[in-house]
């Protein structure tokens, strides 16, 4: 669908350096053959270990049971997958017993137990309609049950139980369909190797990073020396993240919102909302800054996990990779956010494309762009928060969430449309090649933001009033 | 082995239009590596449908069966067995 997020080596093959006269600010130590011996001893691997802790000691509150496991998988990576199960399943304790009042996590041995017939089922039965489609089957019946659930009475206990199973089960939803999708390879894992994918203890979001059981195997390191390679690649991913956390906190939101006094995007999304006046410049800023403060967000975040996962000796493609470069809107959304993109290409785009408008090659690209990039899209950011059809019911909740989905519309008009143009690389001038594509990306991308919210749902009139702020056609 | 040739042609011609023209092997990865990306996967899936007539919608798709020369050799050498 689009093109993958860069990894780390595609920086030896890219003719463009960042800095014209070559220099990195964090050199490519993973190629110098010392250090990458050095990596591969035991005082090496100690020491990898301490100033990696160190590092998480910045980025990352949980640092200390991170740190260990790493420790642990380093020292026996022929157990590394089984650790991997092991992390993820303290990672499901420790996470459901501290944020629920343990009630949720009784859920979670439920939840596996279901995941693991559907895993068991899917690989059996490979002929039968569940098997042909087992994560189409598999999100159909969870959209259901949510339907079923919203109409509850509100007083029963089976409503509660109903909800809290949803609650857990949505959480693991998108991790359980790569297990499916799994289900058909002919070296698949067992189902206990699975669930270590399953919110693996390096961390992820409703999206699965990285990937599934399959990837896994695939970018697993075979020995030392991969391992060592693997190992210096994340330390330097985590060290990127450091510096951009810092950057964020000391000097992007001290400058931006504290110097230059500009308001925070939901602060003015609130005045709008309240009718209260403000120019448009200001409006321009605010969301430029908050564009821009979400790059950086994303890609600390996302260094952050792929950083442990390479530790862990999985060399992991990275979640951010240069968004600001993008020359097609296809390209930013690839660059942006990788991990989800591969998500909706796996369970949306693929089944699609191979499946339908077989025979018309431009109509085949744009539905299958339009079944991961809007239906894939909205499905998923739908049902990551159940709280609200759990609040407002169903249909209610649906019609509350147009602003999303008009956004997905357009995004994946963009996609689809910046596919269908895809050209080679040309030579071109810098203002023409370079500059002009890549402002027209980031301000689709940008104005597009205004219809974006996930976290907290406007609705469209609000949007379009924010936007109308922004060409001052509102007062 | 004429099969092979035919398949590398199309790889270097998909790496080419990203302006990488390093040399890669049969049990290289392209798509793990990072080399090609996802979008290449479709071109490369719709060239093998179009010339070796493979049916993705039959065998389900995955890149990893297309992350080499040797894997896409043996995809199509394993449709042609087949018939």
């Amino acid at each position: 669908m689009t093109a993958a997020a860069d990894p780390a080596c595609k920086a030896r093959i890219s003719p463009r350096k960042p800095f014209p006269w070559g220099f990195r600010l964090i050199p490519p130590i993973e190629t110098f053959p010392p250090v990458l011996w050095f990596a591969q001893t035991i005082i090496g691997k100690l020491l990898l270990l301490a100033i990696f802790g160190k590092l998480l000691w910045y980025a990352h509150s949980e640092w200390r049971q991170l740190i260990i496991l790493l420790a642990i998988i380093t020292a026996l990576p022929q157990y590394r997958r089984i650790l991997l199960t092991f992390g993820a399943l303290l990672w499901a304790g420790d996470t459901w017993w501290q944020s629920t009042g343990h009630r949720l996590l009784l859920q979670v041995p439920i939840v596996l137990i279901v995941a693991a017939l559907l895993f068991s089922a899917a690989t059996r039965f490979r002929q039968s309609w569940f098997g042909r489609r087992p994560v189409a089957s598999l999100l159909a019946g969870f959209a259901l049950a949510v339907l079923l659930a919203s109409y509850l009475p509100t007083d029963r206990h089976l409503r509660t139980l109903s909800w809290d199973f949803l609650t857990v089960a949505g959480t693991y939803l998108w991790f359980i369909a790569y297990s499916l999708l799994d289900s058909g390879s002919k070296n698949r894992d067992p189902f206990a190797l699975q669930v270590g994918t399953y919110h693996p203890f390096w961390g992820s979001s409703s999206t699965p990073f990285v990937k599934g059981a399959a990837y896994l195997r695939r970018i697993e390191a075979h020995n030392p020396e991969q391992l060592a390679i693997a190992q210096l690649k994340g330390l330097k991913l985590l060290t990127w993240a450091v510096i951009l956390g810092f950057f964020l906190e000391k000097a992007f939101m001290p400058v931006v919102h504290g110097y230059l006094k500009i308001p925070l995007y939901s602060h003015l999304f609130e005045l709008s909302i309240q009718r209260a006046p403000f120019p448009w410049y200001i409006a321009w800023a605010s969301l430029i800054a908050n564009f821009l403060r979400s790059l950086l967000q994303i890609s600390i975040f996302g260094h952050g996990i792929v950083a442990c996962c390479r530790m862990a000796g999985f060399l992991a493609l990275r979640n951010t990779y240069r968004p600001l470069e993008s020359r097609s809107i296809a390209e930013f959304w690839n660059r942006y956010y990788y991990y989800f993109k591969e998500l909706l290409v796996d369970c949306f785009f693929y089944p699609t494309f191979f499946r339908y408008c077989k025979s018309r090659r431009r109509l085949r690209l744009f539905v299958a762009t339009f079944a991961a990039a809007c239906f894939g899209n909205v499905f998923y950011h739908f049902f990551r928060n159940l709280n609200y059809i759990k609040e407002l019911g169903f249909w209610k909740a649906l019609a509350g969430f147009d602003a999303y989905i008009f956004y997905s519309v357009v995004l994946a008009a963009g996609i689809a449309i910046s596919q269908l143009r895809q050209r080679p690389v040309k030579t071109t001038s810098w203002i023409r090649g370079r500059f002009v594509p890549t402002f027209c990306v980031i301000s689709f991308f940008c104005i597009l933001s205004v219809f974006g919210a996930t976290d907290k749902r406007y609705p469209i009139q609000e949007c379009f009033r924010f936007l109308a702020h922004l060409f001052n056609l509102a007062s | 082995m004429e099969r092979k040739v035919l398949i590398r042609e199309f790889i270097e011609g998909l790496l080419a239009r990203k302006g990488d023209t390093q040399p890669f092997s049969d049990e290289a990865s392209l798509f793990v590596s990072g080399r090609l990306q996802s979008v290449d996967a479709i071109e490369l899936a719709v060239w093998l449908e179009e010339v070796f007539a493979v049916d993705f919608a039959s065998t389900g798709f995955d890149q990893e069966m297309i992350d080499k020369v040797d894997a896409i050799s043996a995809l199509v050498e394993g449709r042609s067995t087949r018939e």
